[in-house]
């Protein structure tokens, strides 16, 4: 082997002594190698045999670098402590098929380590030296740029967010037929400023507003900040401290300008962990607010008799499951369980739970890297068997990431089971003066042509049904070749597209219909199973669609979302 | 008389080499182990420790002082851990293992300056029960080092001499413990003379992660104190007690 390294080796070297804290040190070379990690780990338990998935074994990749560089023994003898230095940028590609796709930095082995060695913590930092070079998953690559760059990992543009918030506080207005009820932007001296995850806004705008009839019934003096409203931070995932700090500071600052009196950070794992407890630290900053995650506020809404809760309005059976982030790293594991007693009938705990629990597979940004959703969703037969064991119908997460992660395994795995967040559970029990009647019972979709293109026939059956009962015409296909001649033919108002179809998949089709003069006026809501193929949508060089949802989608959600593309209010008036 | 007297003088020189294992020797080795360790220390301590901003989190009951002191002593707490817990016979193993070398140590001290202390037969019984289950302990965990594909892919040339190591050495605290020179010389010099390497390697080993150990588990039961989850409460993943003895493991892969 030749002893000539590459650039980016050298650098990775030159940073890793900077890198390296008096914790990690104590990390990196308290280990024994005595294995007793290696099954509390969820990859090593689904991959029986493969070594290459031991929370020790993965650790020792940097541990290598580090005893070759840092360590007395392993600079003077390194075969002796097989110490091993980097010198290609396939060495690299390797460190970071292990630190990005075999570890979620889920912790659960830092927990159970007698020595105390935080693998997760540097697991983290090895995946900041491979971003300061350029190596890292593209979807990692492309999450971290929109936060960069626009201020929210999810990329969305102030214009959209704002028209989202505007549409959901007409929803609610229109529901409880109440003009009072708002969703305040840039209130100054609030009580409570809310941020939250972009994914509400992009996929699930129907969170956002619960939190607001929540904030609503409860006379909360509260608002949203129109810019600085992420409280989700890809810092904590790639390992750059760099973004952690500025995403965590845009944060604060945002509550700061308006002065609120204290940060009320949405339901999310990571962002609650990054806006809470990580992010003063990487941004070098000390704030004068408090911050609390939503959870605590609900409860404390109802303890306070703030708002009243009807636990029957949640009959059916349901589990909850702890984030990582929260659970480990934050400590916050009774407060969702409080919660839940309160505003479901029968609340089931999956074993093991709180701090032991095992991670849902879409931690550390795994949903964010389809290169490695084979191997997340096959780690993911150990959640989906807790899951099973529940014999719960629903299962509750404090989390986003949990949420796209859970609802990918429930599929994989066939479970017959919804996520749902602890904001739906608690909105869905308020006890409100006299309710106006729901949508569904309006025929609201009367004259609009909807074109549905999926290969599932189960599919197709449902969302037809539900959107003719709304008085919806409804087109089927299901092919990409023949939404496409439906298209053409029908001139629908609408297009709901699989991405995954056979002929052309939904992505091909979407860019066709929006290159075609005569069809990209047709509005394109995309329904998918696969979250990570999100980037075959958004990654073409036209329009974004007007719509996205992810499988399974709820009868009612999916009416909000057509009625929102339409441009159709909550009575079935044109806005 | 001539063969008598040869007997006597090499008697003699035995028993210098003897004192001189027991005595200047481990003083040297122990000089120098402390030498490296203050080295070590410093070394270890010219790393920044992070600064903590964030307010506490989580349990209210607790603290950053808690949570590190339950960090230190969480070993001896096998329930707290899913992977002690689940393996309860390994876990014993440990014990054994790292009370039997602790002994060992203490012997070494003992017996050059205390011998009265283990001068009874039921004393130098326990030692010895001692030092043979940690031997086996030692031996098991070497065949399982050499075995088990899972350790094998982690294990060092040290990891491998170290446990070698102590595994002989148990076996000559094992032979030593009765302190009989007439009887034992042979044992006791080996004993001595490997304590003394072992005080001289131990900094620039595996066997040192004892120095290391304080520090990993102050810093993260500060941190996980801090932010309300350590102490973690008796049956952290509040499995019913059944459930939670139904699922011990064997030691596969281990
Ligand atoms: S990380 Fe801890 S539990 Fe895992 S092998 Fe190392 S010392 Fe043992
Ligand atoms: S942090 Fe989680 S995913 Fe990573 S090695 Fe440890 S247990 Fe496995």
């Amino acid at each position: 082997m030749s002893n000539k390294r590459s650039y980016k080796c050298e650098k990775v070297i030159e940073r890793l002594h900077k890198k390296v804290s008096r914790q990690i040190l104590g990390s990196l070379e308290a280990c024994v190698h005595c294995g007793m990690c290696t099954d509390q780990c969820h990859y090593v338990l689904a991959n029986p045999g493969d070594v290459s998935y031991m929370p020790s074994y993965k650790a020792d990749k940097l541990r290598k670098l580090f005893k070759a560089h840092i360590d007395w023994t392993g600079k003077k003898f390194p075969w002796w402590v097989s110490a091993r230095s980097l010198y290609t940028d396939d060495e690299l590609e390797e460190l970071k098929d292990t630190v990005f796709g075999k570890c979620t930095n889920c912790r659960r082995c830092s927990i159970n380590c007698p020595m105390g060695v935080d693998m997760a913590t540097f697991n983290r930092m090895a995946r900041g030296l491979l971003v300061s070079v350029g190596v890292m998953p593209q979807g990692v690559a492309v999450v971290a740029k929109d936060q960069w760059e626009i201020g929210n990992q999810m990329g969305v543009l102030k214009e959209d967010f704002l028209d989202t918030l505007q549409w959901m506080q007409e929803e609610l207005q229109s529901e409880y037929d109440d003009p009072s009820i708002k969703i305040p932007i840039d209130k100054m001296d609030c009580d409570v400023v809310y941020s939250i995850n972009p994914r509400e806004a992009k996929y699930d705008p129907r969170t956002i507003a619960d939190a607001a009839k929540i904030f609503h019934f409860a006379g909360e003096n509260w608002t949203m900040a129109s810019e600085g409203w992420d409280m989700t931070n890809f810092g904590l995932f790639n390992g750059d401290d760099e973004l952690g700090g500025a995403v965590a500071r845009r944060c604060y600052e945002a509550t700061e300008n308006l002065r609120g009196k204290k940060l009320v950070i949405s339901e999310c794992g990571h962002g609650y962990r990054s806006t809470r407890c990580e992010g003063q630290n990487w941004g070098q900053k000390d704030v004068n607010f408090k911050m609390e995650s939503s959870v605590i506020s609900m409860l404390r809404y109802i303890k306070e008799g703030k708002i009243k809760v009807d636990k029957t309005k949640n009959p059916e059976p349901v589990t909850f499951h702890d984030s990582c982030n929260n659970a480990r790293s934050c400590g916050l594991t009774e407060e969702p369980r409080e919660l839940l007693n309160m505003v479901c009938m029968d609340f089931r705990e999956m074993y093991p739970n709180r701090a032991e629990n095992f991670c849902c597979t879409g931690g550390g940004g795994a949903m964010s890297m389809s290169e490695y959703t084979p191997r997340r969703l096959k780690s993911a037969i150990i959640k989906a068997n807790q899951l099973k064991e529940t014999g719960a119908k629903t299962v509750v997460t404090s989390c986003h990431n949990c949420v796209d992660g859970l609802s990918d395994l429930i599929r994989h795995y066939k479970l017959d089971m919804k996520v749902t967040q602890l904001v739906n559970l608690v909105a869905n029990a308020l006890v409100v003066p006299e309710k106006r009647k729901a949508a569904a019972e309006v025929a609201t979709l009367v004259g609009y042509k909807i074109l549905l293109a999926d290969d599932e026939a189960d599919t197709l059956a449902f969302f037809s049904t539900v959107l003719e009962d709304n008085g919806a015409t409804v087109i089927l296909a299901r092919d990409g070749d023949e939404a496409l001649a439906l298209a053409r033919k029908e001139k629908p108002n609408l297009i709901t597209l699989d991405l995954s179809m056979p002929g052309k998949d939904g992505g091909e089709v979407f860019e066709i219909l929006r290159k075609d003069p005569e069809l990209s006026a047709i509005k394109v809501c995309i329904i998918t199973g696969k979250p990570e193929l999100r980037r075959l949508i958004y990654d073409r060089p036209v329009t974004p669609p007007e719509g996205y949802l992810n499988k399974p989608v709820a009868n009612e959600e999916l009416i909000l979302n057509m009625h929102k593309i339409l441009g159709v209010a909550h009575d079935g008036k044109k806005k | 008389m001539e063969t008598i007297h040869a007997i006597s003088t090499n008697v003699e020189t035995t028993s210098a080499l003897l004192s001189f294992a027991e005595d200047k020797l481990q003083l040297i080795a122990l000089s120098f182990m402390a030498l490296v360790y203050f080295f070590k220390v410093r070394w270890i301590l010219s790393f920044k420790a992070g600064k903590e901003r964030q307010a506490p989190t989580g349990n209210r009951d607790t603290n950053a002082k808690r949570g590190a002191v339950y960090s230190l002593f969480n070993i001896f707490m096998p329930w707290s851990m899913p992977s002690t817990r689940q393996h309860p016979f390994f876990y014993l193993q440990f014990g054994i293992f790292h009370v039997a070398v602790a002994t060992s140590i203490t012997m070494s001290i003992v017996l050059p300056y205390l011998p009265q202390l283990i001068s009874s037969p039921l004393i130098i019984m326990a030692l010895q029960t001692l030092f043979a289950l940690g031997f086996l302990v030692g031996v098991g965990r070497l065949i399982r080092r050499i075995v088990s594909p899972y350790i094998r892919a982690i294990s060092t040339p040290d990891d491998y001499f170290s446990l070698a190591l102590l595994v002989v050495w148990l076996a000559f605290a094992f032979k030593a413990a009765p302190n009989n020179s007439d009887i034992t010389e042979f044992w006791l010099l080996g004993y001595f003379f490997l304590t003394a390497f072992f005080l001289f390697y131990v900094p620039f080993s595996k066997i040192s992660h004892y120095i290391f150990y304080p520090f990993t588990r102050w810093y993260l039961g500060k941190t996980l104190g801090h932010r309300g989850v350590y102490p973690l409460p008796f049956n952290p993943g509040n499995e019913p007690l059944g459930r939670m003895f139904t699922r011990i493991k064997s030691v596969e892969g281990k």
